[in-house]
């Protein structure tokens, strides 16, 4: 669940071409939460408990479960500290009667691909078929990178930037509310893109949050009405940074609100402090 | 007089005070965060940032309003949150408009920019630091002597009067030869306590973040209220230690670290950042060794540590130990705190009583 909108298609044409059948669990919703909150450490940030519910979905409907150790995903960056223990935390708690499958993908210190060639290695296929899978999925990972995530409807409305972890923007349960009632009143929403490979080093080595960062710094006022940052409750990466954010756009007067979502979102809630944001815009001009 | 502010970590600071005055200036510091300072540090924090970036934030507040020109903290070259923590005391004291100067120390070099700017001789240098390590290690003998003597004294309070005696002396110590015969004294003057030499006590292991472990404002003086219990404790922060493992790293390129993810393997097989890989570690090692419980100290939302609490989880099951997770937040009182481990104590007495599995290796361990 966290890899996989940085890692579109990569993995299910990579499972199925070693003869495999990937099941990947549904979008998030408000009984994934309840799940969450009845099995998950409670003092998890809430993307790590959606994940959680997630496993628990999965566990018992397949053999096995895939985990990936997702250390870094851009060369030289670091992930968030707490993917580190995922497949291990998996093994002790959620995932304990099923296998489950992981692998270290750290950018670092080997391309993807290598990585990919030993996770193949660990299910004992063939090397010939592990290579053409790795191709083909690499492919297909290219080819749903470059198709817009989400198609742009133009309104001629105002038009916002959407900024979090990627497993935070494309969550359905967290980002979805707020993006329907951006919509809904005429707004035209972009997410941020993860496409990018070499953000400009800065002092930052999370490697999402230097990519907001850097995607910050190259905006300017005439692109967006505003930018809009969803972060998660107990986010440790998101609660260093969002001051950052917030003097880099004051610095270039482009309106700033943050949304911080747990467990307890309440749609009203959302749309009251979306409203006043898009009225205030209408104020300034 | 120029002050120099140094960060809180528990009796260790004054072994630092000493490194600090080899720069020809003077340390202004406590061993113990204030909770006015802590206050400061939370008014001027962004509300979901961990405690001990709010403590070291407020600890430098209070020193610029006391007059203090400069500050030191270590950097981190870890995973978590502590690697931004310079950048971000340092731009919320911008903010705030004061005027204390932080420098870094760490890993930047081998002639840090703190040296360079007040550029002290070479022997008036080095020998100070000599015998900071030297105090750090006097340090580290006086704790674990308090942890073995705290749970047996007679008279309550003598262990705590002791060893804040040698403290004070430790701290006044300006040479060498001072601190070492101090040091040969430390041993005499615990064996004089009166204690009750027929008692058992509990053993528990602490683990965690090591502000926590270290520093008394943050963890409601853990240490003191499990003495008084009755509880034998090994903390699993002790400087000295750290440093050795530090150096080991630099000369020898060989760290603990390998040795515990060796002992942690089966649970965890990625160190995570922080103290994570040492809190799974040093669990396995205490229940193997028949300790009697252990007790996971975090401040609230910590990235590496609450993420290894399933993992935490699953190891006390295997094990049979009881794991105590404490998570400590702005809130926190002590009263609260002690209640808990009143109630834990409880707990691993009634397991002893009872013949658990902890307890019978215990017993099979004493004969």
């Amino acid at each position: 669940m966290f890899f996989y909108y940085i890692y579109p298609g990569l993995w299910e044409t990579f499972f199925s071409e070693l003869g495999m059948e990937p099941v990947v669990s549904g979008p998030s919703t408000i009984r994934t939460v309840e799940k969450a909150s009845q099995i998950s450490e409670t003092e998890h940030c809430l993307p790590n408990k959606l994940f959680d519910a997630h496993l628990a979905e999965l566990v018992g409907k397949t053999d096995m479960v895939f985990v990936p150790r997702v250390l870094s995903t851009i060369k030289n960056h670091l992930s968030c500290p707490k993917f580190g223990p995922l497949p291990d935390a998996a093994r002790a708690d959620i995932a304990r009667e099923t296998e489950v499958l992981s692998v270290e993908i750290d950018e670092s210190r080997r391309p993807l691909s290598e990585s990919l060639m030993l996770l193949g290695k660990q299910l004992k296929c063939q090397k010939s078929q592990i290579r053409s899978a790795v191709n083909s999925s690499l492919k297909a990972m290219e080819s749903a990178k470059n198709q817009p995530v989400r198609s742009l409807k133009k309104k001629g409305g105002p038009r916002f930037l959407l900024i979090g972890h990627p497993y935070v923007i494309h969550d359905n349960f967290i980002a979805g509310p707020i993006l329907q009632k951006l919509e809904k009143m005429g707004g035209e929403v972009e997410l941020i893109s993860f496409a990018e490979e070499t953000p400009a080093k800065s002092y930052i080595l999370w490697s999402t949050a230097n990519l907001i960062y850097h995607t910050m710094k190259t905006i300017s006022r005439e692109d967006y009405a505003g930018v809009i940052q969803i972060t998660v409750f107990n986010c440790g990466c998101d609660s260093m940074m969002i001051d950052t954010y917030r003097s880099l756009m004051k610095e270039k007067k482009i309106p700033f609100m943050y949304l911080m979502v747990d467990e307890h979102l309440a749609q009203s809630g959302m749309d009251t402090r979306v409203e006043a944001f898009v009225d205030s815009l209408g104020w300034r001009s | 007089m120029t002050y120099m502010a140094i960060p809180n970590i528990g009796n260790y600071t004054i072994a630092l005070a000493t490194a600090v005055e080899s720069l020809g200036i003077k340390a202004w510091a406590s061993t113990a965060t204030t909770p006015e300072a802590l206050k400061l540090g939370i008014e001027a924090a962004p509300e979901s940032v961990c405690l001990p970036l709010k403590a070291h934030l407020g600890h430098f507040i209070e020193a610029d309003r006391a007059g203090v020109e400069y500050a030191f903290m270590i950097n981190s070259v870890g995973t978590c949150r502590l690697r931004y923590y310079r950048h971000m005391i340092d731009q919320i004291l911008k903010d705030l408009g004061l005027k204390i100067k932080i420098f870094g120390l760490g890993f930047d070099g081998f002639k840090p920019p703190i040296v360079r700017h007040f550029d002290p001789g070479p022997i008036t240098f080095i020998k100070p630091l000599f015998h900071t390590v030297l105090k750090i290690k006097v340090i580290d003998e006086l704790e674990m002597a308090a942890w073995r003597t705290r749970p047996i004294e007679i008279t309550h309070g003598d262990t705590t009067r002791v060893m804040n005696k040698l403290l004070v002396k430790l701290s006044e110590s300006k040479t060498m030869a001072e601190t070492r015969s101090l040091r040969r004294r430390v041993a005499g003057s615990f064996a004089d306590i009166p204690v009750d030499k027929e008692k058992k006590p509990l053993r528990v292991g602490l683990v965690g973040e090591i502000s926590f472990l270290r520093d008394k404002c943050l963890n409601k003086n853990i240490e003191y209220i499990l003495g008084s219990q009755g509880i034998e404790l090994k903390n699993f922060f002790l400087l000295g230690e750290e440093l050795e493992n530090i150096t080991r790293i630099i000369f020898l390129n060989r760290s603990r670290g390998k040795s515990l993810s060796r002992i942690a393997d089966r649970y965890l097989q990625n160190s995570v950042g922080g103290h994570a890989l040492d809190s799974v570690a040093n669990s396995i090692h205490c229940a193997d060794a028949g300790y009697d419980g252990m007790i996971h100290l975090c401040p609230s939302g910590c990235m590496p540590e609450v993420s290894i609490r399933p993992i935490l989880k699953r190891v006390s099951k295997d094990k049979d130990i009881p794991i105590l997770e404490m998570s400590y937040d702005e809130h926190t009182c002590g009263v609260g705190i002690a209640t808990r481990l009143e109630a834990f104590a409880d707990v691993l007495m009634e397991r002893r009583k009872s013949g658990s599995a902890a307890g019978r290796r215990e017993n099979a361990r004493r004969g």
